[in-house]
């Protein structure tokens, strides 16, 4: 059964991962984490990971366009790597989000998310 | 284990989980809560004004109220609840955790902020759930002032958290922009249902709920409670009617019908005699009453009044305190007892 650490160690899977988290976006809170963060401090990037999500879902229009047009990941790029916001989706109430910050060289844009979709899933999927 | 004293629960967290105890820290107060421990660990918490695992499972409709309670029936015992539903695969391992997670934070903060109150150590409790997940103490109790100061940098005034939410008749702005929970929440609001009732009410988080609330009340959208709802500075006596208690009565009595000395027998002797209405508004006893045996005796009564109308200036009793809530509080303070014995 794959559970929370499962889900963080496929993530690190990735090709290019060098850190993971699940972060409850609404407090800023790492719910779990693994491997590196930036600035080597996985509460920090927790709560810069919420004010992100929050931005994005609270603050901007973009997901409000259309009724039922719920985010699905956001992408940062930064000249030494790619960071990658997922959110997972649960029937009961969170508002949780799986990050994956990637090195850019290692890293594969276009599979990761995909690799990132396919875990949010499998994690709250029956 | 040890006695119920007032103490720093997030403080006593801390000593229990040095000395890798397993049990349940009890918190009294409003809204207490406890937070069960396994060899220093945290592994649930809960709270009354945070919904628990079963109640975001089942106000979501993730799982129906009958699969919770056949889980309940099954498991509680042993201690194995959460186990059930996943090995009979009502829900992934995955969904249980972050929910276990979620819910424990949440109650947490409930629990743990206060900076003072009743504390008791239940060694060797464990919660029916089972352990699910298992948290280091000191990161609890730092997501706790987290959160604290979270909403205090909201809006710092911790009223909002408990009162009846009530939202404002009219907006104090033209344009007001709502995210979706606080529609909800507004939506839901009746002046009565306190944060607690509408996180239980709605399934949501209490914190995400007392979160949104603040943000409410930074905008103006919501009424703020009385500065001095609660707590007066001083005790007020109950103000005395009447002088003496025989006296009003035989002064309205018809003057054909004796007073004889059994009426005060029949009188309870209360050792504070109950306030008497003043004589102009007692009613006179009806004469059929009182010819029957001459002995009947009919508590004064008050003037009809109309429905919905005040009680005359000088009968009106203090009203009786309200505590919103705090049945719901008992009975889940209660529960919460109940099911540590299991």
């Amino acid at each position: 059964m794959p559970g929370v650490d499962h889900c963080l160690q496929e993530a690190m899977a990735i090709p290019g991962a060098v850190g993971a988290s699940i972060v409850d976006y609404t407090t800023g809170f790492p719910v779990a984490t693994t491997g590196a963060a930036p600035n080597s401090d996985h509460e920090a990037a927790a709560a810069g990971t919420a004010d992100v999500v929050q931005a994005a879902t609270s603050r901007s229009l973009f997901v409000s366009a259309l009724p039922h047009d719920l985010l699905e990941d956001l992408i940062i790029t930064t000249a030494g790597g790619y960071h990658l916001l997922r959110l997972v989706h649960t029937d009961f109430d969170s508002r949780l989000v799986l990050y994956v910050w990637l090195d850019r060289q290692q890293g594969n844009l276009a599979v990761a998310r995909r690799r990132m979709q396919k875990l949010a899933d499998e994690l709250v999927a029956t | 284990m040890s006695a119920s004293k007032t103490a720093t629960p997030a403080r006593l967290l801390t000593q229990v989980s040095a000395d890798r105890q397993t049990g349940a820290l009890v918190v009294g107060g409003h809204p207490g809560g406890a937070v069960y421990v396994l060899e220093g660990r945290v592994i649930y918490a809960e709270s009354p004004a945070a919904p628990g695992v079963g109640e975001l499972l089942t106000a979501s409709g993730r799982l129906a109220g009958r699969t919770w309670q056949n889980a309940l029936d099954q498991g509680t015992s042993t201690a194995q609840v959460g186990r059930l539903l996943v090995e009979q695969g009502h829900l992934t391992q995955g969904e249980l955790e972050l929910c276990v997670l979620g819910a424990t934070y949440d109650a947490a903060y409930f629990t743990l902020a206060p900076t003072m109150a009743p504390v008791e150590f239940l060694g060797g409790a464990t919660h029916w759930l089972g352990p699910i997940a298992h948290i280091d103490p000191a990161a609890v109790n730092r997501e706790v002032r987290r959160r604290t100061k979270l909403l205090d940098d909201i809006f710092p005034d911790a009223r909002v958290d408990t009162a009846a939410v009530t939202p404002v008749a009219r907006p104090p702005r033209e344009r007001v922009t709502l995210t979706a929970l606080q529609w909800e929440l507004l939506v839901h609001a009746d002046g009565q249902r306190t944060p607690a009732d509408l996180a239980l009410l709605l399934g949501r988080a209490g914190f995400a709920t007392i979160q949104e609330l603040r943000r409410l009340a930074a905008l103006g959208l919501l009424e703020l409670p009385e500065v001095r709802a609660e707590a007066p500075e001083f005790v007020r006596l109950p103000r005395a009617r009447g002088t003496a208690v025989g006296v009003p009565r035989s002064a309205v009595r018809p003057d054909d019908v004796p007073t004889v000395p059994v009426v005060a027998g029949v009188r309870p002797a209360a050792p504070s005699p109950p306030p008497l209405p003043s004589p102009a508004l007692v009613e006179p006893v009806p004469a059929e009453e009182s010819t029957a045996n001459g002995t009947v005796y009919r508590p004064p009564r008050l003037a009809r009044r109309k429905p919905g109308a005040k009680l005359p200036k000088e009968i009106a009793a203090e009203p009786p305190q309200t505590h919103p809530g705090t049945d719901e509080v008992l009975l889940k303070r209660i529960r919460t007892a109940l099911r540590a014995l299991r």
